[in-house]
């Protein structure tokens, strides 16, 4: 078993993190300085006079994104540590974390709008106001949906950190010296919190500055960020060199980007080093615990919002301004357009399902390789696929794919979403799989069993939950995925994610209201069956 | 002068300390002693006023008059010593001693040298034998002026030559205000000490 499972773990490195990164930006290299036949150099773009403010709005609304959202989950730990609403907060936000983004997207376009639901339901006037642009050309708007957006998932991340930093005792000493609670954690906790969080943290600001769904529903287009500038370029005939050259200007921005944030960062450790040991205690502030508290469940309220005006934009029949709910109801939009849109749910559905079971298979090797000492623990490695914006690699991969025939090809679609899916199911699987107690498995041998036999018999079974987790969340990875499914695609399988962001804006929103709850609902059903299914196969045990 | 008076203290499943009293003089060692679960730290817990959710307890703490057990933990201004003593992974030893200075202008270098840590100020706290990491607490406490001291078994992990020289290093400074100690070896208990049994006090 040994041996081949070191060549099988090998190659699925290999193939997920090796080759995509290699071919993916070289791909993109030769596409933009004309290696590859019928293709320019695209030079060009580097004196587009929209250059400037497009890469000013990427670093802006990327690292304003990510400093929002990062402060949002540092403020929740703090007014809400130690009382049992976090652990609500916490079972709240876990659909949150499986909404895809553009869903949220099109949710938030629908309550902030001068015409949305938030208008309609403080309005005097009786017609939408005309003091506010949603998307506004700063980007707040989008600032505000990708901090809501990735917050659950900092939050998440914090939660499965803390325990290790002891919290609670780092409280109990802070505050027998004499510091209030605020204070034990802005001096005492965060420290060492935000140095554990450094990963996760760079991964959603490369995530930021990168979003290509988002960025088209609630950003600026004039300029767009530079994303959707990368997109804009390959969807023009012949820009395929433009794209390739605005996709690498994108790498560089993000590297500066991560430049600024990491001098932020130490700039910040550097600035509160004094303070932290400065003596001083500080009186209590009454009602800033509850201040705090209002505007984090103002901002969940406001994504709760957003979901919910999906569902009320998909029933409703006629919703005049300024009502604050629709005149009449109908179904109309979820029975008429269903064989429009049965294609898409089975592309998603397949594409998703192979891509998860594919990432659960690499997942499951990978961990038992590292297990069996075959090869060494490679965390870091994991974020890999993530840190390089898609649109660089993608535009690569396209390329190759156009050279070695296979564009358009399903296998290449499950490809792709395969290498986005598996990080993410090692980053949820990793901490079971390493922790389950090995005494089981040495019993099942000295009972008899195989490897192989102890593996499939014992180790999964009593690991079904988190693998059925990991399952989910690959599937909700792959349902979201926009740009692989765009750009390797050839059109040939669009899938609800496609359809949406396409349709956005040139369709009634009743129906791109339809369009997104169905995506939403997709991976809610999914994360519904992870749950459900090992709760009944374990129905009369303890340990489910 | 330290006094508790008639406390009660009740666990969500069920009664635990009931009406216990007891008053400590600046200078003077009361021992707490009991077996496990005799609520030897729910009593300390509740005096220094970081009692688990769902603990009832009713009584008065009061310091030279002042009553303090309406206060939250940091306006008590006690200290605290338990038998994991955590010093701030991310600050030196000479930030944790000032993390918990009242006086910003304290003579570190002095107090360290008297603890036999001189020149151990930029050490990194993570390399720091048991034995320093107890000293290092114990300087933190002290510096952070408490109006008295609480110590929760505070020697308990350290080995038998150590413990009799940090008890000697705890009991010479801690010569000016009431110390309350929880143990259950009678060995930690100094000669002078007060003692209760909490066994006469549990439900």
């Amino acid at each position: 078993m040994g041996r081949a499972l070191r060549s099988v773990s090998l190659a699925v490195i290999a193939v997920a993190f090796g080759l995509p990164l290699v071919m993916g930006v070289l791909g993109t290299l030769g596409t933009a300085i004309g290696w590859f036949p019928n293709s320019l150099p695209g030079l060009t773009v580097l004196s587009d006079p929209r250059l400037f403010a497009a890469t000013r709005l990427t670093l802006f609304t990327g690292l304003m994104a990510t400093a929002l959202a990062l402060g949002l989950c540092i403020l929740t730990l703090m007014v809400f540590w130690g009382r049992g609403s976090l652990k609500r907060i916490q079972q709240a936000l876990a659909p949150f974390l499986a909404v895809p983004h553009a869903a949220l997207a099109v949710g938030l376009v629908f309550v902030l709008a001068p015409s949305g639901w938030l208008a309609r339901l403080v309005t005097l006037e009786g017609r939408p106001s005309e003091a506010w642009i949603v998307p506004d050309p700063a980007g707040w708007s989008l600032i505000l949906g990708l901090a809501l957006k990735e917050f659950p998932f900092l939050l998440m991340t914090a939660l499965a950190y803390l325990p290790r930093l002891n919290p609670d005792e780092f409280l109990r000493q802070g505050r027998v010296l004499g510091y209030r609670a605020s204070q034990c954690w802005v001096r005492l906790i965060l420290p060492n919190l935000l140095q554990s969080m450094r990963l996760p943290v760079a991964v959603v600001l490369a995530y930021n500055l990168s979003v290509v769904d988002m960025a088209i529903i609630l950003g600026p287009g004039q300029p767009p960020t530079l994303a959707v500038w990368v997109i804009e370029y390959f969807v023009q005939p012949g820009g395929r060199a433009q794209a390739s050259v605005a996709a690498l200007w994108l790498l560089l921005v993000m590297a500066v980007g991560f430049l600024i944030a990491n001098e932020i960062y130490r700039m910040c450790g550097h600035v509160t080093r004094e303070f932290r040991t400065d003596s001083q205690r500080k009186p209590p502030r009454p009602g800033w615990g509850h201040a705090g508290r209002a505007g984090v469940m103002g901002l969940l309220g406001l994504a709760t919002l957003a979901l919910v005006s999906l569902w009320i934009f998909s029933f409703s029949h006629r919703w005049r301004f300024p009502d604050a709910l629709p005149e009449r109801w109908t179904l109309r939009f979820w029975q008429g357009r269903w064989d429009d849109w049965a294609p898409l749910v089975e592309n998603t559905l397949s594409l998703g399902m192979a891509s998860a079971l594919l990432a659960l298979l690499a997942a499951v090797i990978w961990l038992e390789a590292e297990r069996a000492g075959r090869i060494p623990r490679f965390d870091g490695l994991w974020y890999l696929p993530l840190f390089i914006p898609q649109a660089c690699v993608l535009l690569g991969w396209q390329a190759g794919a156009l050279v070695g025939g296979v564009d358009g090809a399903w296998g290449t679609l499950v490809w792709a979403h395969w290498v986005y899916a598996l990080p993410y199911v090692l980053l949820v699987l990793a901490p079971a799989w390493r922790s389950l107690d090995v005494g089981y498995e040495r019993q099942a041998r000295l009972l008899g069993a195989s490897p192989w036999g102890s593996l499939i018999r014992v180790r999964m079974p009593l690991l079904l939950r988190p693998l059925l987790i990991g399952w989910a969340v690959a599937m909700a990875v792959s349902i979201a995925q926009y740009l692989p499914t765009l750009l390797l695609g050839a059109g040939r399988y669009p899938t609800l994610t496609t359809e949406l962001v396409t349709s956005f804006g040139g369709v009634d929103r009743r129906v791109i209201g339809t369009l997104a709850s169905l995506q939403m609902l997709l991976p809610w059903l999914v994360f519904a069956i992870a749950l459900a299914l090992p709760a009944w196969v374990f129905r009369n045990r303890r340990h489910a | 002068m330290l006094e508790v008076s008639r406390l009660n203290i009740a666990l969500p499943d069920r009664p635990l300390i009931q009406d216990l009293s007891f008053s400590v003089s600046a200078g003077q060692v009361l021992a707490l002693l009991g077996p496990s679960g005799s609520g030897k730290s729910t009593v300390l817990d509740w005096m220094v006023g970081l009692s688990a959710p769902g603990v009832q307890a009713k009584g008065a703490l009061s310091i030279n008059g002042q009553r303090l057990d309406g206060l939250p933990c940091e306006q008590r201004r006690l200290g605290l010593m338990t038998q994991t003593p955590l010093l701030f992974p991310h600050l030196d030893v000479l930030g944790n001693l000032k993390f918990g200075a009242r006086d910003p202008d304290a003579d570190f270098d002095a107090m360290l040298a008297q603890a036999d840590l001189a020149g151990l100020g930029a050490r990194d706290v993570a390399t720091l034998s048991g034995g320093q990491v107890a000293r290092v607490s114990l300087l933190r406490t002290l510096l952070s002026d408490p109006v008295a001291l609480f110590l929760d078994e505070p020697f308990s992990r350290l080995d038998a030559e150590l413990r009799s020289s940090i008890r000697q290093f705890v009991w010479e400074r801690s010569r000016d205000i009431p110390v309350v100690l929880v143990t259950h070896d009678p060995v930690d208990i100094p000669a002078h000490a007060q003692t209760i049994q909490l066994a006469d006090y549990t439900c």
